[in-house]
């Protein structure tokens, strides 16, 4: 018998949990949990601050699927976190594919939040929630970036819906909310200069922190091109900077020549080119 | 109800003291950037921040306002939206000139906020309905907006009202589309929109505030 709750059970589900804590002047791995097709993992690094990696083993999102992920950074605990491979929202015949990201920073904490790109697939249906709760003195790096489509392949978006909710919030009020919305609506005016601008690759870079704002001075002129746009602007301990592309690769370098100044250390391996 | 509708045609009138001409949600930097060079590029500018930039989720703080939850909560919600610097500094000084004025003319005080609160706040004092308010708000948001480009581009005062008129629709779909959601449940797609304000911030020679 093949009714609508066995249909479910083929869809991807998954959560992976990570908790780390300063002890003893280290950064400290107190939890992990995976369950389904969401993976965290700790690569060997050669430095003080942990790297944590996580993983949808189900290569994409599609519609039904939930994944969740979530990490805690203790007081006082330094992490970069990032995903194994760019994330992909595949075609959705129904249901939307639901992906819930949770991160925590504890007193004087530092997160660096730096996935891959999410490529979104023609007739995906995609939501993401990444809440972000900060605790006073904590600070957070975070970049997100969203590809229309495999460009490389030529692939034309016809139609698709993603939402994509990012809020950062400090002792529990709310200081940087970005809500993205590309639907059949944003479709339509894609090529209108106060939209996309026809660029088919798209980056927030955040930074929040009490000393967010002497950011801009540290990176300096910005790493313009005729093939990346970058806007930066800094207020009240924010610091954020958007970026639009025609091609993900050109973006991805500009990006990662921000990170580099802001961060004056090695990327994660995933990001290095 | 048309006293009423009197109040909240005099609150978002340009004549009401909250400073409005002098802030252009970065189209100046846009017009600058050959953006917007005639009446076409201004009507279809103003139509991307309408159905995908500001204009919605400010009637939806505006909805929300008007439905009675909590100021503080909505107004730092609000504050954590804006895209930018000087797109905070314009929502805020506004809101506040906005809410000290009207404090002056209401039985009950309205408290600082970035304007959608502010307004939708007010007119909690008012009997009109949300979608109303919400359109006329959204209405002096663009006229503001027509009003920078007739100067700035520059466009004919005819040329500028026929912009404003044939948003009128978009103003009103949007306002009913939007203003009895919750802000957090649909977003933004005007990324260039938001790097034109970003980029005023660094213009060589500035004339509006935002």
């Amino acid at each position: 018998m093949l009714d609508s709750s066995q249909i479910r059970m083929q869809r991807a589900a998954g959560r992976a949990e990570v908790a780390i804590a300063a002890r003893g002047g280290r950064n400290a791995l107190c939890r992990l949990h995976q369950s389904g097709s969401a993976k965290a993992f700790l690569p060997k690094v050669h430095t003080p601050v942990p790297e944590v990696v996580f993983l949808n083993t189900s290569g994409g999102v599609t519609g039904g699927d939930r994944i969740g992920y979530r990490l805690e950074v203790g007081a006082g605990a330094q992490v970069i976190a990032t995903t194994q491979t760019a994330e992909r929202a595949y075609q959705s015949s129904a249901d939307v594919g639901e992906v819930t990201v949770e991160l925590s920073v504890g007193e004087g904490g530092v997160l660096e939040w730096l996935p891959q790109e999410t490529i979104l697939f023609d007739h995906s249906a995609m939501t993401r929630r990444t809440t972000v709760d900060l605790a006073a003195g904590a600070r957070f790096l975070m970049v997100e970036t969203v590809v229309l489509g495999r460009a490389a392949m030529g692939e034309v978006i016809e139609d698709l819906a993603f939402f994509d909710l990012r809020q950062i919030r400090r002792e529990g009020r709310p200081v940087l909310v970005e809500p993205l919305q590309i639907d059949a609506a944003a479709l339509g005016l894609r090529d209108h200069p106060a939209v996309f601008g026809g660029a088919v690759a798209m980056s927030t870079l955040a930074y929040v922190a009490e000393e967010a704002e002497d950011v801009l001075a540290r990176i300096g002129s910005l790493p313009e091109s005729d093939e990346v746009a970058i806007a930066a602007s800094a207020w009240e301990g924010r610091c954020v900077l958007r970026f639009l592309a025609g091609d993900a690769w050109p973006l991805r370098r500009a990006l990662a020549d921000v990170l580099n100044r802001i961060r004056g250390r090695a990327l994660p391996r995933v990001w290095q080119m | 109800m048309n006293a009423d509708l009197l109040k909240l045609t005099q609150w978002l009138s340009p004549a009401f003291p909250v400073g409005g001409f002098a802030y252009s949600h970065g189209l100046e930097q846009a017009i600058d950037a050959g953006h917007l060079r005639d009446a076409d590029s201004l009507r279809s500018w103003l139509l991307a921040l309408l159905r995908l930039g500001a204009g919605r989720v400010d009637a939806a703080l505006i909805g929300q306002a008007m439905a009675g939850r909590d100021e503080a909560e909505l107004s730092d919600l609000a504050r954590a939206l804006a895209a930018s610097r000087e797109r905070l500094e314009e929502t805020c000084a506004q809101g506040a000139a906005f809410a000290r004025t009207v404090s002056a003319l209401l039985p009950h005080p309205v408290a600082e906020a970035p304007l959608p609160v502010a307004v939708g706040c007010a007119a909690r004092q008012l009997s009109l309905p949300a979608a109303q308010v919400a359109a006329l708000y959204l209405h002096a948001f663009t006229a503001n907006l027509v009003s920078a480009g007739v100067r700035f581009i520059p466009l004919g005062q005819t040329e500028g009202q026929q912009v404003l008129a044939a948003l009128h629709g978009e103003i009103d779909a949007v306002a009913q589309d939007a203003v009895t959601r919750d802000p957090l449940s649909f977003g933004s797609a005007v990324p260039g929109a938001d790097m034109a304000a970003m980029w005023h911030e660094t213009m060589d020679v500035r004339l509006f505030k935002s």
